[in-house]
């Protein structure tokens, strides 16, 4: 009897996150395995397609190109946010005065919108009026304004904003880590004669490791998923040379309407293109789970 | 251990996947496809004088052009009416139609929606909009034009019309006249030899010859290629209503001569980046020489960019100088009541006060649109306000049918961004075009195989003869 009133006590605790697991979780992905196999435009009756949906997404260059633009940008992100997060982190572990100013100013971009962050730098980035090519200008370093969201440098524009927003975040994942690193070990280490590049490469980085393959984890999950400072900033252009995943997806579900005329919502076709990302991110993270066991084990 | 982790790795796959088909997802719940309009009006709502209560009502638009004159009416409504409706504007400009989805798909849409020519019809297909025919008296039958298509669809009337806009080149007199060119382009070569020398006289400054937004090349695009491509005789947006197949050669010349004015440096460096707003925000400092657009501009230059600059808009140019279609005289509506709105009465209460005769006439007179209604037309003094005069609706404007490219489903990219590509970074024109007439006629053939849309062919249109 006592047994089952704590099975029936555990039940109950279990249910409000079984319910918001249910309607938030569960639901959506049902519905949208569900659609993946309808022609559905949000309205009227949506008609049973079976797999013609994964067809056209076979046939959609469109969508390909989205998946090389999202690995250039989560590469790009995640080569240039890790090294420098992790650096930054095990400078600012060390005691010195205006510590803590710094690193709430590192983590700041972190709690900015990214909308609103890419507004900013759009009046930063933009040709013809942006403030940095003024700069560039006055200080003769460059002969002409350069077109840092034309075709050639948008990517590489939408990675760095990319890159500070998201230092920050990670840097602090660091310094936790770090924190837990017990101090004796440097100091045995600097008494046998260890230089502060030797104690980084092989104390810090080897401790670090299990934090290393979260970090490293969440930030290739969150790189190939963004994309909304990108729509801000250029709406996946010019040319489709900024059009990432997920923002395809977000255009599949609300298409961007012209002066002419309001393209319909691809439901069905949206939940097919849906699927494939999450089954692309999801290979991703167990192709880097597969990789990353080393780090795990290094500690 | 490693199923554990793979585990993990598809459960967080599955979340991203989540993130992205939610907001779907909650869509279709809340769709009125799900939850249908409940039928007509008459004496199905709460009225408002009865209860004795504050009826509130929100109104949406996406016009910011004339948002400080719309603010001074509804204030003006509020304090007035007697059947204690208050109003609440709320002016949304760039995402204003996903906006709507996403109030729509969360129950929380506005009682009056700003319709337009490109979102009427699908609205009207989604199950936001009432059909109005119930409230409306043969007087105001009489005032307001029925427009097929554009605000009466399958029968029903959704909306009623007040202004329409024109679409015109317009130009920085300024620098015309600091570059010596004495008048608007008449012709393509024109455009682009004119753009080459308005740069020229204004690079040193930071001004360019043209310019375009093409931030979002649909927009960018239809604003203009559409126009002159009008002009030429050839609207319905690559669709050929003498043949009722898609046929976007027509557009070849228009895009050859704004790829030239890439190639000669003549165009605005971040064009592709450009959005409306701050493409307009340029053109009022002086630094684009010459675009293509609506006639809401001289609003925006009065209010919201006020201009430093003498400006002024003409006919767009043409491929050989002559005019062989009319240019798109677009419009036939402007407010609309949602379907699912508790305070229908009441909504139609301010849509009867936004229709009166004082506030229409007002509007044309203060250049915020050109009144499609003939008493308003026939009534209203010219509007006074900088730049309209190019504007006006002359001999050359119309209306032309609804092409069927809103019911098709295109595979592949889209023309405008195809076109946009070769400008950009060149390729084989006519390659491009046949890859988009078959791309195109083949979603045709489908939605016309599907019973979604009808393809006559009619070997008897003429585009000068469009009303």
């Amino acid at each position: 009897m006592i047994r089952l009133r704590q099975t029936g006590f555990s039940y109950l605790f279990l249910l409000p996150s079984f319910l918001l697991t249910a309607v938030l979780g569960i639901y959506p992905i049902g519905w949208a395995i569900w659609y993946m196999f309808f022609d559905y435009k949000g309205y009227g009756t949506a008609s049973f397609v079976g797999l013609d949906n994964f067809d056209r997404l076979l046939r959609d260059t469109l969508f390909w190109d989205t998946v090389v633009n999202t690995f250039v940008y989560a590469g790009g992100k995640l080569l240039i946010t890790i090294p420098l997060a992790l650096v930054l982190a095990v400078i600012l572990n060390r005691s010195f005065r205006g510590r803590s100013a710094l690193r709430a100013i590192v983590f700041l971009p972190t709690i900015i919108s990214s909308a609103v962050m890419a507004v900013v730098f759009y009046m930063l980035f933009n040709s013809y009026n942006g403030l940095l090519n003024q700069y560039l200008l006055k200080l003769h370093l460059i002969p002409e304004r350069i077109d840092w969201l034309g075709p050639d440098h948008a990517m590489l524009t939408a990675i760095m904003i990319a890159v500070w927003g998201a230092i920050g975040n990670y840097m602090l994942l660091f310094l936790a880590g770090l924190q837990n690193i017990p101090q004796d070990i440097y100091e045995s280490s600097s008494l046998d004669g260890a230089s502060r590049w030797q104690q980084f490469w092989y104390l810090t980085v080897p401790m670090l490791g299990p934090v290393l393959q979260m970090v490293i984890m969440l930030a290739i999950i969150n790189s190939l998923k963004g994309y909304e400072s990108i729509m801000v900033l250029t709406d996946g252009g010019p040319i489709g040379k900024t059009e990432v995943m997920y923002l395809y997806v977000y255009k599949l579900f609300f298409p961007t309407p012209s002066a002419s005329f309001t393209a319909d919502q691809q439901f069905g076709y949206g939940s097919a293109v849906g699927f494939a990302t999450a089954v692309i991110v999801g290979l991703v993270t167990i192709v880097y789970h597969l990789l990353s066991r080393r780090l795990n084990q290094l500690q | 251990m490693r199923m554990k982790k793979a585990g993990l790795a598809v459960s967080i796959g599955l979340l991203a996947f989540t993130a992205a088909c939610s907001s779907g997802g909650n869509t279709t719940e809340n769709s009125p496809a799900n939850n249908p309009p409940e039928k007509p009006v008459e004496g199905t709502d709460n009225k408002p004088q009865e209860t004795g209560k504050k009826v509130k009502l929100s109104y949406w638009t996406g016009d910011r052009h004339d948002q400080e004159y719309i603010t001074e009416v509804i204030k003006s409504f509020n304090a007035s009416n007697a059947d204690n409706i208050e109003v609440e504007l709320v002016v949304k400009t760039d995402d204003f139609n996903q906006a709507i989805d996403l109030a729509f798909a969360s129950g929380q849409a506005p009682d009056l929606i700003r319709v337009k020519e490109n979102t009427i019809q699908p609205w009207v297909k989604k199950g936001y909009l009432e059909p109005i025919d119930g409230f409306l008296t043969d007087e105001l039958k009489a005032k307001f034009p029925v427009i097929p298509d554009f605000n009466q669809i399958e029968g029903k009337i959704y909306s009623l019309p007040n202004y329409g806009s024109t679409l015109r080149l317009v130009y920085n007199k300024d620098l015309f006249a600091k570059a010596g060119v004495a008048a608007p382009p008449k012709t393509l070569d024109e455009l682009v030899e004119t753009a080459k020398k308005l740069t020229e006289a204004g690079k040193a400054e930071g001004a360019y010859g043209f310019a375009l937004n093409f931030k979002s090349t649909q927009s960018a695009m239809f604003r203009s290629a559409r126009v002159i491509a009008e002009a030429n005789g050839d609207g319905g947006f690559g669709y050929d209503f003498k043949t009722a197949r898609y046929d976007w050669s027509s557009y070849k010349p228009i895009i050859e001569a704004f790829k030239k004015m890439v190639d000669d440096g003549s165009t605005m460096p971040g064009m592709e980046s450009l959005d409306i707003d701050p493409l307009r925000a340029q053109f009022a400092e002086g630094k684009i020489g010459m675009y293509i657009s609506f006639s809401s501009e001289p609003g925006v230059y009065q209010n919201q960019f006020p201009a430093k600059i003498d400006w002024a808009a003409a006919p767009v140019p043409t491929t050989d100088g002559q005019v062989h279609g009319k240019t798109s005289f677009t419009g036939g509506q402007w407010l609309a009541i949602n379907a699912q709105s508790k305070n229908k009465e009441a909504a139609w209460k301010f849509m009867q006060y936004m229709y009166g005769d004082d506030i229409l006439k007002t509007y044309q007179e203060k250049g915020f649109g050109l009144s499609m209604v003939p008493s308003i037309t026939a009534s209203a003094a010219k509007p006074s306000i900088n730049g309209i005069e190019g504007f006006m609706p002359t001999e050359n404007d119309g209306t032309w049918p609804l092409d069927p490219t809103s019911a098709i489903k295109v595979e592949g990219i889209m023309a405008t961004d195809a076109f946009f590509k070769y400008m950009l970074s060149g390729g084989n024109l006519d390659e491009i075009v046949n890859d988009l007439n078959k791309r195109y006629n083949d979603a045709l053939d489908q939605a016309i195989a599907a019973g979604e849309v009808t393809a006559e062919p009619d070997p008897a249109f003429d585009p000068m003869t469009l009303k």
